[in-house]
């Protein structure tokens, strides 16, 4: 009995009647992914993937599957696009794009178009402040925000020419990460070039990578693990060694 | 994770649980003394179990003072999660404080300025011991502190950090009332991070309250593990009990059942819940009195 009793981590009748608000530990976590027509193939095919696992994976941890809430952001096809899971939202709208971790459905994506990293990153920026300012007025608490950005390319403008506009978006990160607003990380993935690792170092001095490949499943894993990291109210510290460890895990996945 | 992996995991976890059902639970009923019914129990959270990590909660009760007039002190402390050491400085705490705030509350202070100074005199000889004890680092064993000393004329409580504390008090067409006592100020706008007894201006972080109301026949104290579930925010008002999981979890006190082990096992299932740990992952503290 014992036995059943621990597996169904139901409450008894003693205690059945009472009433919880739902009022949970928000963890805003956003995707701000690149689907310009770099990524077309194989590697947008590989992020699908990956993003139905993981999916399947905060489905399965009963904490993070009720505190987390996901919200995609992706630039390519269609300019700069939110995502209410698996909803690509109209421009403008008023939904908010987050979605609870449990009833989040991963976005079938496709690679086309231009790199508006910039504007992403704005809109990435944009939303969590939003997203806090309704939790705030629901009376929620919240954890610190986690934004990721994954790029194999470098910013461009809307005719898909590269730009300096990005350096716009620079000191306004460094004084958000500064005032603790949100963790961003910013990784290049694919064949992203030397000056695209730059841009991604200036975005976030500490947590940026250049990975080989497109090793969604790890870079998403590593977010759950850096959520889960923020639950347990790790230290700074915490956050630099996960990052670390993933960083350096990369040759076996790699080979 | 394939589903061979998950049902392993599932199995190690049940094993767990079941080795931890007695042994892992800090549970105690406390002394008959005349007065006030304590319970406590700390339960690790869905984290550090699934970790394998040991509870960094701990409680403690005490009773001082002569029977006609004892005075119960209650302390719940949560180790701060960053910290190598916390749960022992947890521990350490609460009977830091049980030692320390039963002998300043012999002094029998007459005045809620009397009980204010009483209590934060307490809190430094607390927070002075803690350090000159913990080798090293005393940051390594950070840790909240949440207290209550239950005299015959007053109610005290101090607090630094998160924890929280709820009274039952009067009642209205016969529902009884609950209090949340005031916390001290939010440190971050975000919920996992708060000041510790370690912290270096502690001091200035630390409320402390003085309760004079001799209907109150409930009281309970937690760590923030229960924040979501014991209170309630409704929007637009400010924080206050979630009066269902107060009378609950109280009622189960006043009337406790025939087997106190099968009590215990409610309560640390209720703790463990699927629903409480979708609100919060924590470790999970609830120290109980009320009155016999």
């Amino acid at each position: 009995m014992r036995h059943n009793r621990a597996r169904n981590r139901t409450v008894r009748t003693e205690y059945a009647d009472i009433e919880f608000e739902n009022n949970a530990q928000r963890l805003p976590l956003v995707l701000c992914l690149d689907t310009s027509s770099s990524m077309s193939g194989p590697p947008i095919q590989t992020l699908n993937e990956a993003l139905r696992e993981w999916a399947r994976e905060l489905h399965d941890d009963v904490s993070l599957s009720h505190s987390v809430d996901v919200a995609v952001v992706t630039f390519g096809q269609q300019g700069v696009s939110t995502w209410q899971g698996s909803r690509q939202l109209p421009p403008q709208s008023p939904d908010s794009p987050f979605v609870p971790a449990h009833a989040f459905r991963p976005p079938l994506l496709f690679a086309e178009g231009v790199t508006l990293m910039t504007e992403a990153l704005e809109l990435a920026m944009w939303i969590v402040s939003a997203r806090k300012t309704e939790l705030r007025r629901s009376g929620l608490q919240y954890y610190r925000p986690q934004i990721c950005l994954v790029t194999d390319g470098l910013p461009t403008d809307g005719t898909g020419h590269p730009t300096d506009n990005w350096k716009r978006v620079v000191p306004v990160l460094a004084a958000e990460q500064q005032a603790r607003h949100f963790r961003l990380y910013a990784i290049g993935v694919g064949g992203i070039t030397p000056r695209g690792e730059e841009v991604l170092q200036a975005f976030a001095p500490k947590f940026n990578a250049r990975l080989n490949g497109f090793p969604f499943r790890q870079l998403l894993q590593m977010m759950s693990a850096s959520a889960t990291a923020e639950q347990k109210g790790a230290g700074d510290e915490v956050f630099e060694k996960i990052f670390s460890q993933f960083k350096t895990q990369r040759p076996a996945w790699e080979s | 994770m394939d589903r061979q992996d998950r049902q392993d995991r599932q199995d190690r976890q049940d094993r767990q649980d079941r080795q931890g059902w007695y042994d892992g639970l800090d549970r105690h009923d406390g002394p008959a003394r005349p007065g006030w019914r304590i319970h406590g129990m700390s339960v690790e959270g869905y984290r550090h179990r699934r970790e394998n990590i040991p509870c960094q909660d701990a409680w403690h009760s005490a009773v001082v003072g002569p029977p006609d007039a004892a005075v119960v002190v209650l302390a719940v402390a949560d180790g701060a999660g960053s910290r190598p050491h916390s749960g022992q400085g947890a521990r350490f705490a609460v009977q830091l404080a049980t030692t320390h705030f039963g002998q300043r509350a012999e002094a029998r202070p007459q005045t809620a300025q009397e009980v204010h100074e009483l209590l934060l005199d307490a809190f430094v000889d607390v927070r002075e011991e803690f350090v000159s004890r913990t080798e090293g680092d005393p940051d390594d064993f950070a840790a909240t502190l949440t207290v209550v000393v239950l005299a015959p004329t007053w109610l005290g409580h101090l607090s630094v950090g998160d924890g929280f504390v709820v009274v039952r008090s009067g009642a209205e067409g016969g529902e009884r009332h609950f209090h949340l006592l005031p916390q001290p100020d939010a440190v971050s706008e975000y919920s996992n991070e708060t000041v510790f007894l370690t912290s270096t201006d502690a001091e200035h972080w630390v409320h402390t309250e003085c309760v004079r109301d001799d209907g109150i026949d409930g009281v309970l104290l937690s760590t923030d593990g229960l924040t979501q579930a014991a209170l309630s925010r409704p929007p637009g008002r400010p924080r206050g009990a979630n009066a269902s999981f107060a009378s609950a979890v109280l009622r189960s006190l006043d009337s406790p059942g025939p087997d106190p082990h099968a009590d215990d096992r409610a309560l640390a299932e209720l703790l463990r819940s699927d629903r409480l740990t979708a609100f919060n992952a924590d470790d999970k503290t609830l120290l109980r009195a009320v009155r016999a």
